[in-house]
């Protein structure tokens, strides 16, 4: 729990720190906090220690999860270099937020306190709706924040309904609590209260990882954040959001699988269908990233309700492998689009943008192509592993009939993905070779190294959790 | 974990509720029904302490009152804090009072941050 206290003290330092005279200490020093509380982390591997009065449990799951925000976020901030060009931006405090919300996130991850998982979700929640509106200029920025605002405190209030409702039954917040009355005091208690208690959470939960029918917020909020800031909400909100189910539903509510089991098993079907289906008829590529961030977490669905020892593997690699996919795709169009956009001009977020790119940046396309395999699952990159081990899952519990379901879609998803390859290889554009800093290429680079890496040797993650 | 509550234990609850929503719907409809009506230009105005109605209520505010305000509200609630934690300050012994003064540290480097951002100049 290390990493918590870390990210806390340093997140004020950096407030500190922005009122240094140059800004160009502040990403160095981000960087170097993230990289301490990510190795801080890896102090507990191997023991399960409660901490704080037992309202924390810290776990080679909750780790392993740990592990992938912090490194989410070292990515994410390393492509930020921008900040530092930008007259009306506030670097200072965009970093301190960041480290802030990644609180949050830890919290959510290995919380064994319901109250913990609460206060985890609103850290990271109101951190993101601030960034959502950092672009304080930009009209679709502040119009995402106002509409992440209104609709996250909603569900945030349905999830208070929840744990009341939860707590009001089994009288506790605690998780092992929970697990022993669900398993063996429903038949005295009052099971509609605990039923309640528990979807009215899975609500809430569930819009903050953008499962449908909880994701219209989603595209435009995703659309009108700066892409950074999209990049960051797509990999380390969901991640965190799916640590949290799984802990709550692997760990305290089996005894009522039969409940939840087909609660989840119809948000899956309705995300995959209605996000892939969507995705195909976008014109803008960050609207279509919004839609494809849902279809993932449709996938990740699948091995939360075939919920099982694999889950949690899967789950694990599976977020690895789309955050590290994701950020690369949206550092490359962070480039592109403010390659294509000139002075004045608002910036190209479309298809169109790509057209032609790969001609006279061959690195570019390169990096883009193997995130848009990746995210499509095709073999030899992370992305297919993720997809098979959750598809295992799913095999293993027999929910054949949703398998056939995702299989269909994921090749629904490889229509828009694939998109976005032709316009780089085979369109006719107007790029110019693009420059980019070193720093920059080197971490986009180490992402694709890592995508392909994964996917000749998954066992490298597997192996760990 | 006390299983002696039953739903039905809530029914008081409920009744209050009801009573409680009756009592604001019906005086409602009965000072409708039973109240004079008399209608006039100026009675329709909204009432400003007597003076005319000038313009529209939507005017850009300065930022500052805003965050006056919202400092004013942070602090003011941060301090209720300190009242539980002096009424029971012995029993909490040493660890209570570190713990209040890390407390009291955190809120005091946010004081001061928003002293060097320069959020009270009021020019």
């Amino acid at each position: 729990m290390l990493p918590i206290i870390l990210l806390s003290v340093f997140g004020i330092a950096l407030l500190f720190l922005g009122f240094a005279k140059s800004k160009a200490i502040l990403l160095p020093a981000t960087l170097l906090f993230i990289a301490i509380a990510f190795g801080a982390s890896f102090v507990d591997w191997g023991k399960n220690y409660m901490y704080f009065n037992d309202m924390l449990l810290s776990t080679n799951l909750s780790i392993a999860f740990t592990a992938i925000v912090l490194l989410s976020a070292f990515m994410v901030v390393s492509l930020s270099s921008s900040f530092l060009e930008d007259e009306s931006a506030q670097p200072a405090e965009y970093y301190a937020i960041m480290l802030f919300s990644l609180v949050g996130a830890i919290m959510m991850i290995s919380f064994e306190n319901l109250i913990m998982l609460f206060v985890g979700v609103e850290i990271l929640s109101v951190a993101m709706y601030v960034l959502t509106g950092s672009d304080k200029r930009n009209l679709r920025s502040n119009e995402a924040a106002l509409k992440y605002f209104l609709m996250g405190s909603f569900a945030t209030g349905i999830m208070l309904f929840g744990l009341a409702l939860l707590y009001g039954t089994s009288g506790s917040f605690v998780l092992s609590d929970l697990r022993s009355y669900v398993n063996g005091g429903v038949a005295y208690g009052s099971p509609l209260l605990l039923y309640m208690g528990l979807l009215l959470l899975l609500v809430g939960i569930l819009f903050k990882v953008s499962a449908a029918p909880f994701h219209f917020w989603t595209p435009d909020v995703y659309e009108g954040a700066p892409t950074l800031f999209t990049a960051f909400m797509s990999t380390v909100v969901k991640t965190a959001g799916f640590a949290a189910l799984l802990r709550l539903l692997s760990f305290s509510f089996t005894g009522i699988y039969s409940f939840w089991g087909v609660i989840l098993m119809a948000v899956t079907v309705i995300t995959l269908v209605v996000s892939n289906f969507t995705a195909v008829y976008q014109s803008s590529f960050k609207r279509m990233m919004a839609y494809s961030s849902i279809s993932h977490a449709g996938y990740l669905l699948i091995a939360l309700t075939a919920v099982g020892q694999q889950s949690k593997q899967a789950l694990v690699f599976y977020s690895l492998a789309y955050s590290v996919a994701t950020i690369a795709a949206f550092g490359v169009l962070l480039v592109v689009s403010r390659h294509q956009s000139g002075e004045g001009k608002p910036t190209d977020e479309s298809y169109d943008a790509f057209n032609g790119l790969a001609r006279q940046n061959p690195l570019l396309g390169f990096i883009m192509t193997v995130a848009m395999l990746s995210l499509a699952g095709i073999p030899l990159t992370a992305g297919f592993w993720g997809k098979f081990m959750v598809f295992t899952t799913a095999a293993n519990r027999g929910i054949f009939w949703l398998l056939v379901v995702a299989v269909l879609m994921s090749a629904v998803s490889i229509y828009y993905y694939f998109r976005v390859i032709i316009a780089m290889y085979l369109r006719d554009g107007q790029t110019t070779a693009i420059r980019v800093a070193p720093f920059y290429r080197y971490v986009l680079i180490a992402a694709t190294i890592l995508t392909i890496v994964l996917g000749i040797l998954p066992n490298l993650v597997r192996s760990l959790v | 974990m006390n299983a002696a509550y039953v739903p039905s234990d809530y029914l008081p609850v409920f009744i209050q509720l009801i009573l409680a929503l009756g009592f604001i719907v019906t005086t409602m409809i009965v000072t409708h029904m039973v109240g004079p009506k008399r209608n006039s230009q100026k009675k329709d105005d909204p009432f400003e302490c007597g003076i005319p109605v000038v313009g529209d209520a939507r005017t850009p505010i300065s930022i500052k009152y805003f965050l006056i305000a919202i400092l004013f509200v942070l602090f003011d609630v941060e301090v209720i804090f300190m009242y539980p934690w002096a009424v029971n300050f012995k029993q909490l012994g040493v660890t209570g009072f570190l713990e209040m003064i890390l407390f009291m540290g955190l809120l005091l480097s946010g004081f001061y941050y928003v002293i060097r951002k320069g959020v009270l100049k009021w020019e």
